[in-house]
Order: C-alpha cells, then structure tokens, then sequence
C-alpha cells in the first residue's frame, strides 16, 4: 500500500490542516479589545489554548513523519485511512448529501415549520438508505415529527415553529 | 444527629400517598423528559414546578426531586441507545453503554444504568443524612483558587479518555476549551471569534454541540456505513429475565458504584459544580484504578456504572448546601430553593435548629425519589431496549429531526440548530480521522468554569499565579490532577503494548 493511503499520513494532513487553522485562531485574538490594569486580558485563555493546540499538533505532526520514515506492516497507523473521497465512495457521496440535507433543515426551519421540514427530510434519508415501503416512509416521516411537535408544544410549553402549517397550531388551539 | 426525629420524618414521607403519589409522578416525567435529547432535569424541574404551586412543602419537594433524580437516569437511556446524551450528566454514560448496547445488550446496560444510579443516589442521600453539615463547611471553603484547581483536576482526566493517542486526545481538549471563549468575554464583555454573528455573543450553547458530536454526527457516519453495506441491524436477541442487574454483575461493579457515588456527592456538593464534571471524574478516576483499562470504553458494566453512580449521587451532594447553607449545588436546587422560599422556609443553618424536621423530610424525600426512580425504571426497561431493534433505516431519520428539534429547543432558536449541524460534520470528521470527541465534551464543560475561575483568582492577586500556594485545598487538586495525568499516561503505554502483544500473537496463530 502506498504510503499516501495509510492512517500516519492522514494524521500528517489533518494535522497540518489544523496548524493553519491554530495559526488563524490565534491571529484573531490579536484584534480583542485590551483592558487596561486587568492582570488577565480577553485575549490571554484563548491565546493559551491556540498555543496548547499548536503544541500538540507539532508533536502529532513530527509523530507522523517519524512514523512515514521507519513504518512496519504491522504498524496499526500503516493501516489504510478512512476514505473522504467523495467521487469514488458512494457512503462519502451519501453522507455528503445527509450534510446537505441538514444545513438545508437549518436554513428552512423556521420558513417551512419543525414538522414540514423534518417530514421531508427524514423521507428523502429513508429513501436515500434504502428503505423502499411507501406506507412506512409515508406514516412515520409524518407522524413521528408531528407527535414531537405537539409533545414539545403541548405539554412542554416550548414554541416550535410551524412555518406554513401555522393554521394546525391554530387548530390545535381551538381545540 | 435525632435519631427518633429522623425516624419519624422517613415514616411521615414513606406512608404519605399524596408524597408518594407526587414522587412517583415526577419520576415518571423526569425519566421520560431526561430520555429527551436536550431536555435536562433542570427544564424539566422548571416546567414542572407550577404544578407544586398549591402543593403542601413535602409533596411539591418530593415532585421536584422525583423529576431531579428521574432526568439524570433518563439521560442515560438516549446515550445508551442512540448515542446521544439526554442531559450533560450522562454525557460519559455513552462512552461505554453505547458499545454495550451495539454488542446487543442494550437491556443489561440501561438495567446497569438504573441500578447505580439508584445506588448512586442513595449513598448520596446518606452522604447528606450524616454529613451535611461537615461536607458543606468544606465546600465552602472554596475560593476562586480551589475552583480553577478543581477545574484543572477535572481537565486531568481527559488523558484517560483519549484512547490510543494522548496527543490527539489533548488538541481535541484544547479545541473544546477554545470553543468556550466564543462570545462576550465574562469578566470584561470583550467580542471574541463572534464575527459580528449577535447569536454568537453569548457563546456556543452546549446542548447543540453534544447532540451535534454524537448524534447527527452518528447519523450521517451511519447512512455512510449503511450504503457501503457496512452497517449491522442489532435484532436485540437479548432476552431481559430480570429488569435488575443479575449478582455476578453487580459483584463486578459494585466498587464503582460505591466510588462513583461518594465523587458524585462530594462534586455535587460544591457550588457551580453539578453531575455533568462528576460523571467524566469518576469514570477517569475508575479507570485509572481498573486492572484492565484497555477495556473502559469498549462496552464494560464498570464504565457504565462508575458514570451513573455519580451523577444521581450529585442530586445528594447538591442539596447539602442548599440546607445547610441556603446556597444552591446547582441549577436544579436554585429551583428548589424558590419551592422552600414560596413555602415560607429559608434555608440555611438556622433551619437545622428551628426546622430539623423538614430537613429530615428532605432526606427522606431524596430518598424514595431514588426509590421511585428504580421503580420507573424496571418498568420501563423492557420497553427502552426495544428501542434498538427497530430498523436502522427508520431509526436513523426519526434519531435526527428529534435530535434537532432538541437542539432548537434550549434556547428557542434557530442557530442552534445550525450550530448542532455544524458540530455534527466536525464530529463526523474526527471519527473518521480518530481524534476522540469525548476531551471536547470535557473541555466544554470545564472551559468557562476553569477561564472565570482563573482570571478571578489572577485580578484578585494582582496577576501572581503563585499565590496560589496559600491555597491548601487547591495545591491538594493539582497534585491529584498531576498524578493523574501520570498514571494515566503509564496506563495508556500498558494499554498499547498489551494491544501490540495481543495483535502480533493474533498474526503468529494466522501464519501457522
């Protein structure tokens, strides 16, 4: 296997992923506004914290390289790593959709509703998984989130959003 | 201490059907509302608490520590199950209960759960029966100096539960702990990383981001194992004889129930410091300790129980100074504080003199609330394990619109929502590339305590960390943090190379 593929060499970007990202928390907390005659600026524990990160990492990483340099077969970080290639595995390409699927829950929920919404999505997820009974689909994309709803509005007294099915809630209250 | 008093004060509770009946009741809710992801005890005492409004003193107590102690076994059910805590005190109950449950004993570890959490909670109970008042004399005792330490002893833990890379383990925990400055400075209102994002300027709420880490992010890894064929349907063949724990079982963790237990109360009983710390302490704790700590977080009765026993402990060691000093363990007892406050009673040292009969039908209410706890339990358990035998492709859509709608319904707000999305990727992504989310989870509970606690201590002693030797209790944790990380570290060496040994004798039986 090459080298490229195994868990060490992983460890190797996503490390170096992170620095960049350690790097960049820590130039912000540059710009935080700074108190005079305070012992402990708002900028001091993040700082601390980017620096503890950076720390860590740098070790992650020279583990990584001495590890690529002298590697044995039976090492468990020369076993392959976990595939995020979205064009040639069909679950990154699934889990990917699924992500999509959330952030568009997110952005919708409050437009459509809680139960419009998640009725959707949770038909689109059991489609996607494999799950072919329209009946199942159908009874519990439905019933499961407007049950929620109504044990989240009725009883636990939280306001759900009900987006374009607002007339229910009026109905539900007249009742 | 009056023994006949006391006596008499269990006898008034344990024959009263009204304290009973209201027991039972907010027990009942307290499990179903804990099972909730994102549903906390707190919510569920702060909901339910109008109910007590007409109640006499002793029922509305026994309602409100019915749901206390009810909510902190049911948020072990979701993170046995399904991998998402109900409350932050259970948030370590997954660690183990979930590989449980995964290996088909979904039964054996939600019995496990309710068993010590019910001893859990009954030591606590004793705990405070005896020792109130010398527990809260030294509670009180804490200082800025104490609570960083305790923070940092807390912290110490997270080498424990970092799994084969300590490194990984500790930017995970850094990460987390850098999450926590998020949002309006709390000393001196400075914007930190909010970007000009008002819902960020009061930080990132926690609910989100453990639903986020652990369920949306098993979800998505799971649609991702179910279409790669990867994904086993757990049938649960388990059949459940007994609903309790059988005696071989218990004869096994019986030490960390006990420890478990004592750590929840003495944690519980500081101010500021509730289940959600306890919980990560005594599991790190009993590992540490464990002959076999290569097996804690792969599904063992003893992770399991070390994590319940000390969070329903918590819910004795929070009411010893809300009674003997009027000052409340956590949120939950600030809430029982206004029932006794409405009542007319004040708590604090004076009503151990004028009062001492409510204050032992207090006891005794903390007591059958754990009772009652048990008993909803047993009944519920055949019923919750159930849970995992219906189909993955079922289960998984209904796991995330509830888990999103109780990510929404912390504060009511749509970021929330986003913000558990978010975390569900960056949790799926850390699976994938191994980094442990459990330090994250620590961090994100200790981080605000250990930043507050610290630049406190630091204004207060114009900026010299050392004066942190005056502090006896607080050089006590630091010692105890170190050794930890020590012996943790030694463990994790023992831990590889026995891995190492048993991979290399597994491949030596292959060649031949």
């Amino acid at each position: 296997m090459k080298k490229t593929q195994t868990k060490a060499f992983a460890n190797l970007v996503a490390a170096i992923i992170l620095l960049v990202f350690e790097i960049w928390a820590y130039v912000q907390t540059l710009g935080f506004k700074i108190v005079k005659k305070a012992a402990v600026q708002p900028a001091t524990f993040p700082q601390i914290m980017c620096i503890g990160m950076m720390v860590f990492t740098v070790i992650l990483i020279i583990q990584s390289l001495l590890k690529l340099k002298n590697m044995k077969e039976d090492d468990p970080l020369a076993e392959p790593a976990a595939s995020i290639n979205i064009f040639k595995n069909k679950g990154v390409q699934a889990a990917a959709f699924v992500i999509v699927l959330c952030i568009a829950y997110a952005a919708l929920f409050e437009v459509l509703g809680y139960v419009l919404v998640s009725a959707v999505v949770a038909a689109i997820i059991m489609i996607l998984i494999g799950k072919r009974d329209a009946k199942q689909i159908a009874l519990v994309s439905v019933l499961v989130p407007l049950a929620m709803w109504l044990v989240f509005y009725k009883l636990l007294t939280v306001n759900i959003p009900m987006g374009v099915l607002q007339p229910l809630r009026n109905l539900i209250d007249m009742i | 201490m009056n023994w006949g008093l006391l006596f008499e004060s269990y006898g008034a509770v344990f024959f009263n059907p009204q304290v009973l009946l209201m027991t039972l009741i907010g027990a009942t809710g307290g499990v179903l509302l804990g099972a909730i992801p994102g549903m906390t005890a707190t919510m569920g005492v702060a909901l339910l608490i109008p109910f007590s409004f007409g109640m006499d003193l002793i029922p509305s107590i026994g309602l409100l520590l019915g749901i206390y102690c009810g909510g902190m076994y049911g948020g072990s059910i979701s993170a046995i199950l399904i991998h998402a805590p109900g409350t932050p005190a259970a948030a370590a109950t997954l660690l183990d209960g979930y590989p449980m449950c995964q290996k088909g004993q979904a039964g054996r570890a939600l019995s496990i759960a309710m068993f010590s959490s019910f001893c859990g909670g009954v030591i606590g109970a004793l705990i405070m029966t005896f020792l109130s008042p010398l527990v809260a004399d030294v509670a009180m005792e804490f200082t800025s100096a104490e609570m960083l330490m305790l923070a940092v002893f807390g912290l110490s833990v997270i080498v424990a539960i970092s799994g084969q890379s300590i490194s990984k383990g500790l930017i995970s925990a850094f990460f987390g702990m850098l999450l926590c400055t998020i949002g309006m400075d709390p000393t001196y209102s400075a914007k930190r990383y909010t970007f000009g994002v008002k819902p960020l300027y009061s930080g990132l709420a926690f609910i989100p981001v453990l639903i986020g880490l652990f369920a949306v992010a098993e979800i998505i890894a799971g649609v991702e194992r179910i279409i790669n064929g990867e994904e086993k349907q757990e049938t649960s063949n388990e059949k459940i004889k007994e609903v309790l724990p059988d005696l071989k079982t218990i004869m096994q963790i019986w030490p960390q129930i006990i420890s478990g237990g004592i750590i929840g109360t003495f944690i519980g009983a500081i101010p500021g410091a509730g289940g959600d710390i306890a919980v990560f302490v005594s599991y790190g704790f009993n590992k540490s300790f464990s002959k076999y700590p290569e097996k804690w977080g792969t599904g063992i009765p003893q992770g399991v129980a070390s994590t319940e026993s000390a969070n329903n402990g918590c819910s004795g060691g929070a009411m010893i100074p809300l009674l003997s000093l009027g000052v409340p363990g956590d949120a939950v007892t600030a809430i029982i504080l206004g029932a006794f406050i409405m009542k007319g009673i004040q708590p604090g040292p004076t009503m151990y003199f004028d009062k001492l009969d409510t204050v032992y039908c207090v006891f005794a209410a903390l007591m059958l609330a754990n009772l009652a706890m048990l008993i909803v339990g047993c009944a519920g358990v055949r019923f919750f394990a159930k849970i995992v035998s219906v189909e993955k492709k079922i289960l998984y859509p209904i796991i995330l619109v509830i888990s999103l709608l109780g990510a929404f319904s912390i504060n009511k707000n749509v970021f929330d929502v986003g913000v558990c999305v978010v975390f569900g990727i960056i949790g799926w992504l850390m699976n994938k590339y191994e980094f442990p989310l459990s330090p994250i989870l620590l961090a994100l509970i200790l981080g605000p305590m250990c930043e507050q606690n610290f630049v406190r201590f630091m204004d207060l002693n114009g900026g010299n960390f050392m004066a942190i030797t005056g502090h006896p209790i607080a050089i006590g944790f630091f010692v105890i943090a170190v050794g930890t990380v020590l012996f943790s570290i030694y463990n994790q060496q023992k831990i590889n190379k026995r891995e190492a040994a048993a991979k290399a004798a597994a491949k030596a039986a292959e060649g031949k």
